[in-house]
């Protein structure tokens, strides 16, 4: 695949001559850069084995691709009006294509060892100009081509011959703009964020995007169902006249007049200025002036880039100290306290599934066509709440998840050269520090919001809920992640054994849920699974704070 | 003798910091300059500046007789690089890694394929041609990273810390191939803070300090009538305190803490 879009790409290579480029130099550039793409980690947690050549993995990138496609059907299917309906279809779009470009693009665009390895080579600037530009071609053209296959179908069997042959160009217009806005917004971002933080924000970036991907994967069928959508008019919307998405969908009252809103003439002729003047003000201007402000970047942040002051450096201190009986597990708190707020592989994880949890419950709770009130009454009357409280066990396994995983995991020498006998207490301080950084502020929101619908009642639930909740986790670190804090690759943990143990915690899971849903049919059962709870908690922890060389090293070879 | 490299008023500034300071030099061809000083001294901008990696510095560059900003392409072709970071497309094995870097040179695909095989057989990575360097301990990926530099057979090459992480015997090994290149007429720029190493390959020593060139000359005259090594000239030109003092006063440290 990559040497047939190579050839596209060069096809017009007497132009990329005319514009000063030199053009053996730029096929090898174009080369390297698509031999990584298909060998690099994946964005979203899909990390790929790295020792393996991974041929399928252009491949596997387009089945996803076409699988976003099925989602971007949704308005197409649910929406009567040709045009409107485009309108969504292109909004879609625009934003997933920017958001990915931004998100899974970031690292290639922000390769800073391009920095030592291409700038000492006699390669001018025009050609890494423009290995640059066609590169993000490329690289779209692998997302829109399957994204947009679903699309084409559609349009194609529902208004013929005529759609299928139109499709093409609304499309292309629509990768100028996305090209336009990523580079605006990275130079923005350039612009108002310190160099420093501009990785920071890159990353923060990511995570909001995994979680808008989540949520409209779990959220957009649901509401694209409802008959409400499907009576939609363009005309009850008329501010969507002002978006070059709509623009765009206008474009096609050329071949199926009469399907927009008055003056949709105008505006398909929009649809073709716009993108034509992103194309020109991102070659001219923004995609040069990115690429200066992108070689600044390493040596501003070399000399004026300082460690971030740890406001709270008293804070997680004093904690380690409250919460830990021996130096041991206090380093280990500390450890943890402080890598997850500065590992960006952490971040990108785990915050995420924070918000998986409120939209997977909305997921549950939306299931059927029903009602604002309908849901509410069932809510409420279904004790929902305890699903809440055992769906958030979720972020916390994934927090623990990736409490033993680190790109750096060499770094791990240390605990073997340490006179470390119990390497348990070590474990139990990284265990403490991520569940009250991480999991206690999350359930405490929870709770705020369970507490406000289901009231008081609910606070037995809560504290028998944090108490089996905080047990599973340790019995599944017991059953497998003895392991030390940052300590393994990941790709050691996506082991078959692994993904027995996961089946196996959700097993235990759904046990101690279903226990607590029948103490609430049968209130005497409440007091006496809180005492039991207890012990097992006492007992679980005891044996996980103890564990010696030999079960983290058997952990280690499990994994 | 022309000099190959001439530096005239080099100054360069990030914001309000000097990191060097009117700097003037000329490198003769031929010689092997060993580039030292103390962290933060300056070094690695002029190297930077000397690859092309930075074009925004006061002063004049004059490579082969060509003013480094106007012909700063045909300058590249001339120097290897090889910097201080093992920076690597390591997701490539070193045949893709080598052949990407020879064509930016222009070389035919043939002599690439040659003239890295060989290169490789010679630092004993032969067998690893065909493997990730991702993979790669941080003495392969040096040696990758010399043959790289060297692909090209410039006239002038800048090592940066070449022998990082590198065993015994491929250490043995570059010193002699400096020697080899130099007398093949090759000006070798060696920035260095492994004293004994610049002192046994160098012909001339340079001192950068706090941006500003503080000794130029063979070791010979560096030492003038002292008997002194190259480490010893350096922390007496460079040392704000004694340095025994300095070590002594860690030691004190770790006994009071016993102590207490």
């Amino acid at each position: 695949m990559n040497k047939l879009l190579l050839k596209l790409a060069m096809l017009p290579a007497a132009v990329y001559r005319n514009m000063g480029a030199d053009i053996p130099q730029l096929t090898a550039l174009l080369e390297v850069k698509l031999m990584q793409d298909d060998r690099k980690p994946m964005t979203f947690g899909r990390a790929r084995k790295q020792k393996k050549d991974q041929k399928n993995g252009v491949w596997l990138n387009v089945f996803l691709s076409l699988v976003t496609g099925v989602v971007y059907l949704m308005p197409l299917i649910a929406m009567k009006n040709l045009v409107f309906s485009l309108w969504a279809f292109y909004t879609l779009f625009l934003f997933m294509l920017s958001f990915l470009l931004i998100t899974d693009f970031s690292n290639v665009l922000i390769d800073t060892r391009d920095k030592t390895i291409l700038l000492p080579r006699p390669v001018n600037d025009q050609t890494l100009f423009l290995s640059r530009i066609l590169h993000i071609f490329i690289y779209l053209f692998r997302l829109l081509l399957p994204m947009s296959l679903p699309g084409w179908v559609f349009l194609s069997m529902a208004y013929g011959w005529k759609a299928g042959f139109f499709f093409v160009i609304p499309l292309l217009l629509m990768v100028s703009i996305a090209l336009f806005a990523v580079n605006g917004f990275y130079l923005l971002l350039l612009k108002l964020a310190k160099p420093e933080r501009f990785k920071e924000v890159i990353n923060y970036f990511q995570i909001a995007v995994s979680v808008l991907l989540f949520a409209s994967y779990y959220l957009l069928p649901r509401v694209m169902n409802s008959a409400a959508v499907a009576g939609m008019t363009q005309e009850q919307f008329p501010w969507i006249r002002y978006f070059p998405s709509y623009w765009l969908a206008s474009c096609w009252t050329w071949v199926f007049p009469g399907t927009g809103m008055a003056g949709s003439g105008w505006l398909s002729i929009l649809a073709v200025v716009f993108p034509l003047g992103c194309i020109y003000a991102t070659v001219k201007w923004l995609a040069p002036q990115f690429a200066r402000n992108l070689g600044g970047l390493d040596a501003v942040e070399l000399h004026t880039a300082k460690i971030k002051k740890q406001n709270r450096e008293g804070f997680y201190k004093k904690l380690a100290y409250l919460v830990n009986k021996n130096d041991e597990a206090r380093a280990g708190f500390m450890l943890a306290w402080l890598q997850t707020s500065r590992s960006r592989s952490f971040k990108m994880k785990v915050y995420p599934s924070f918000a998986y949890v409120p939209i997977y419950f909305a997921y549950l709770l939306f299931n059927r066509d029903q009602s604002g009130s309908d849901v509410w009454h069932m809510m409420v009357q279904k004790k929902f709440h305890l699903v809440l409280i055992y769906m958030s066990s979720f972020s916390m396994i994934q927090a623990l998840n990736y409490l033993s995983i680190s790109d750096q995991y060499k770094a791990s020498w240390i605990y073997r050269a340490l006179p470390v006998e119990t390497p348990g207490k070590i474990m139990g301080g990284a265990f403490k520090a991520i569940w009250l950084k991480f999991y206690l502020p999350f359930f405490v929101a929870i709770s705020v919001f369970i507490l406000a619908i289901w009231g008081v009642p609910a606070i037995s639930d809560l504290v028998l809920g944090l108490m089996n909740v905080t047990l599973f986790s340790l019995i599944l670190m017991l059953m497998g992640s003895r392991t030390l804090p940052f300590s393994t690759v990941e790709q050691l943990s996506n082991s078959a054994g692994r993904t027995l143990r996961v089946f196996g915690a959700f097993f235990i899971i759904g046990l101690f849920g279903f226990g607590h849903y029948m103490a609430v049919k049968f209130w005497m059962l409440k007091p006496l699974f809180l005492v039991l709870s207890g012990i097992a908690l006492w007992l679980v922890w005891d044996s996980y704070s103890k564990s010696d060389w030999n079960a983290v090293k058997r952990a280690e070879d499990e994994a | 003798m022309e000099p190959i490299i001439t530096i005239r008023n080099l100054s360069k500034k990030y914001g309000d910091k000097t990191v060097l300071n009117n700097i003037n030099l000329e490198l003769f061809p031929g010689q092997i300059i060993g580039y030292i000083g103390p962290n933060g001294a300056g070094k690695s901008t002029t190297v930077k500046i000397l690859t092309g990696i930075i074009d925004d510095y006061a002063g004049e560059v004059i490579v082969a007789g060509k003013e480094l900003r106007a012909h700063v392409l045909e300058i590249k072709r001339m120097i290897g690089y090889v910097p201080e970071l093992a920076e690597l497309y390591d997701l490539l094995t070193p045949r893709e890694y080598l052949s990407f870097v020879g064509r930016l040179y222009h070389l035919p695909e043939a002599l690439i394929a040659e003239r890295s095989q060989k290169m490789m057989d010679s630092f004993g990575l032969g067998s690893n041609m065909d493997q990730r360097m991702d993979s790669f301990s941080k003495g392969m990926r040096q040696k990758v990273l010399l043959i790289s530099g060297l692909l090209h057979n410039p006239s002038i090459v800048i090592l940066d810390e070449p022998l990082s992480g590198l065993d015994a015997n491929a250490v043995i090994m570059v010193k002699e191939l400096l020697q080899v290149l130099k007398q093949e007429g090759k000006t070798i720029f060696y920035c260095s803070h492994m004293m004994d190493v610049v002192e046994k390959v160098s012909d001339r020593i340079m001192l950068i300090d706090k941006g500003n060139i503080i000794a130029n000359g063979t070791i010979a005259a560096l030492r003038a009538d002292t008997n002194d090594s190259l480490e010893q000239i350096f922390a007496k030109l460079t040392a704000t305190d004694d340095l025994q003092d300095r070590a002594d006063a860690i030691a004190t440290v770790l006994q009071n803490k016993d102590n207490g």
